[in-house]
């Protein structure tokens, strides 16, 4: 008796110290959101904690009146869709063909794919390369270069392999050809995976910075994060911003900042709640297996 | 001559899957080895105009420059410092929240913790950037909010090099420790729970099944992790050190990446930046072969 006592008390140690550690991860989260619709009396004395205080959404109003807030949500969602759809298509291309254990050359290629994790050009010959295929300062620059991510594909082609083997052959008994049996066989039981990668691909190309810092100089084709940061970091919106005086301008900064940074994070918060099932078990497949 | 046919045959049988594979070599010989063979630039005097091939040779001349550059041995040590002081927390802790979560009873909580764990990951490094402002900052950032009520001197997270290399650490486990667990987790699913049974028949406790099973059976993915996480200590991201460092610390956010970009891009040194990106890669090799070495030599699976 007395151990499944102690037990018990161990459990909820264990789940008291989970939940702090769970809270101090969702604090800074709620902290933003809590800047971002409070009244700036509150924000200037310092009492804004995890929930809002004088409730409002002027910070939003402000902030979804801006051109520049757009063009870069536009620039960073054309990015995200075609760079995530190209990523997707030839990730599985790859993955697909090289899960094919009798392929002449399977091993050669896969050696050739790997190898790049390894050793790289770097920076400056990629971005020559680039520039030399007139890319730089075009959208095609951020997604193009980096459209395979070699840890994606080991996942995938793992995915793959561990696939039933009979469907397939069967299909291949009855004549199918391998891009009938990709697209009718083997696709479609892997909607798990894909949703997992094709979440991957797109938080990276929402995310990245720094193709976009290396890659584009035209203001208008700026993505979100370089907006982000020249907004946040380099006080655009003081100069260009909020039009109260004074003081106010600055706490209204505050508030405004913090809602810029909610309304560039809220497509992934959005999205994140329904491919989270997902790829939780499609990563670890990858991962014990691969 | 029979053999010949006979493997071409073969490959005719495959040619949709040699189809899908023609855009894969388009885009790892353009984008990845081309570039390979663009780091010939360190050992030239590359010249924009003439362009790569026709650049002239100039032997270690780039090399001999920068060993001798107090600038780049700064940016190597910052490298390794941030690297080795983010492991030495993150290392640990994520084994113990793995551990920690891996003991959870109650389904739902469980999966609700990890879904809240996970979300950092999915944060880009200008958002945490702009978080960690809020969190550190000297006026009016949280912590230091909370720092002042316990009657302590406010502690300068973002301009001090010492605690801005804590605040640095912090924000890189604060964000990727929650991912971590994953792979310690699923080794975790894999423990035989037959063990457990046994275990618990002959009156181990929680602790002893602790020491003496969980952990030898995830040994080798603990093993594993480590040696892949120390042969990446030469390299770093540059977003993080970019982003949440500033002027007042560049002393030690200067690191590998960002020194690669100042120069190459800022200053169009191209020649010296591929220098450094190219010593950064035989480093990485090196350390990669010799972990891969000592992790067989103490009888775990290679992982090359």
């Amino acid at each position: 008796m007395t151990t499944k006592k102690k037990l018990s008390v161990g459990l909820v140690i264990n789940g008291i110290v989970l939940f702090i550690i769970g809270f101090i991860c969702l604090y800074p989260f709620l902290n933003v959101l809590a800047y971002s619709m409070s009244g700036y009396n509150a924000v200037l004395s310092g009492k804004v904690t995890f929930y809002p205080i004088d409730f409002n959404i002027d910070a939003y109003r402000q902030i979804l009146g801006k051109t520049q807030i757009w063009l870069a949500m536009r620039a960073t969602t054309i990015v995200t869709l075609l760079g995530t759809a190209l990523s997707l298509i030839l990730t599985i291309f790859a993955a697909y063909s090289l899960s094919i254990k009798d392929l002449p050359g399977r091993k050669a290629f896969t050696v050739f794919i790997l190898f790049t994790m390894y050793f790289s050009g770097g920076m400056i010959p990629t971005f020559i390369v680039v520039k030399s295929l007139g890319m730089y300062d075009t959208l095609l620059s951020l997604f193009l270069p980096q459209a395979i991510n070699v840890f994606n594909f080991i996942v995938m082609r793992t995915f793959f392999r561990n696939l039933p083997e009979s469907l397939a052959e069967a299909a291949r008994i009855d004549g199918a050809s391998y891009m009938t049996i990709l697209f009718k066989i083997v696709l479609p039981l892997s909607i798990p995976i894909i949703a997992t990668i094709g979440l991957f691909y797109a938080v990276a190309y929402w995310n990245t910075y720094f193709d976009a810092l290396l890659y584009i100089k035209s203001p208008e084709k700026y993505t979100l994060q370089l907006r982000l940061k020249s907004l946040l970091f380099e006080g655009e919106l003081n100069n260009s911003g909020a039009n109260v005086e004074g003081i106010g301008t600055q706490v209204m900064t505050q508030s405004l900042k913090m809602a810029t940074v909610a309304v560039s994070t809220m497509p992934i918060l959005l999205v994140y709640p329904w491919l989270q099932k997902y790829f939780v078990k499609g990563v670890m497949i990858g991962s014990v297996k691969g | 001559m029979k053999d010949n046919r006979k493997l071409l045959a073969k490959m005719w049988n495959y040619r949709w899957l040699y189809l899908m594979l023609v855009p894969i070599l388009a885009y790892y010989v353009i984008f990845k080895y081309i570039p390979m063979y663009g780091v010939t630039i360190a050992f030239k005097d590359y010249n924009v105009f003439k362009g790569v091939l026709a650049s002239p040779w100039c032997g270690f001349k780039v090399f001999n420059k920068l060993f001798a550059n107090k600038n780049f041995w700064h940016a190597v040590r910052n490298t390794l410092i941030l690297n080795f002081a983010t492991l030495l927390v993150s290392f640990p802790l994520t084994i113990i929240v793995s551990l920690m979560l891996n003991e959870v009873r109650s389904a739902v909580f469980k999966r609700v913790t990890q879904s809240i764990l996970y979300l950092p990951h999915f944060i880009s490094w200008v958002v945490v950037a702009a978080i960690s402002v809020n969190m550190f900052s000297v006026t009016d950032g949280t912590i230091n909010m909370i720092v002042e009520r316990a009657g302590f001197k406010a502690i300068p997270f973002l301009s001090d090099n010492t605690w801005w290399v804590v605040t640095y650490v912090i924000c890189n486990v604060w964000k990727e420790i929650g991912w971590g667990t994953i792979i310690y987790l699923a080794a975790l699913t894999g423990v035989d729970e037959s063990l457990y049974e046994a275990a618990y028949l002959d009156g181990a406790t929680k602790f002893q099944r602790l020491i003496y099973i969980t952990l030898p059976s995830i040994k080798s993915v603990i093993v594993t992790m480590l040696i892949l996480q120390i042969s990446k200590m030469m390299t770093i991201g540059l977003e993080a050190p970019l982003l949440i460092g500033n002027k007042k610390v560049l002393g030690v956010s200067e690191v590998i990446s960002t020194y690669t970009y100042r120069i190459g891009i800022e200053r169009a040194k191209y020649s010296d930046s591929t220098a450094i990106g190219l010593f950064q890669s035989v480093f990485n090799i090196i350390v990669l072969v010799l972990a891969d070495k000592f992790a067989k030599l103490i009888g775990e699976d290679g992982i090359i």
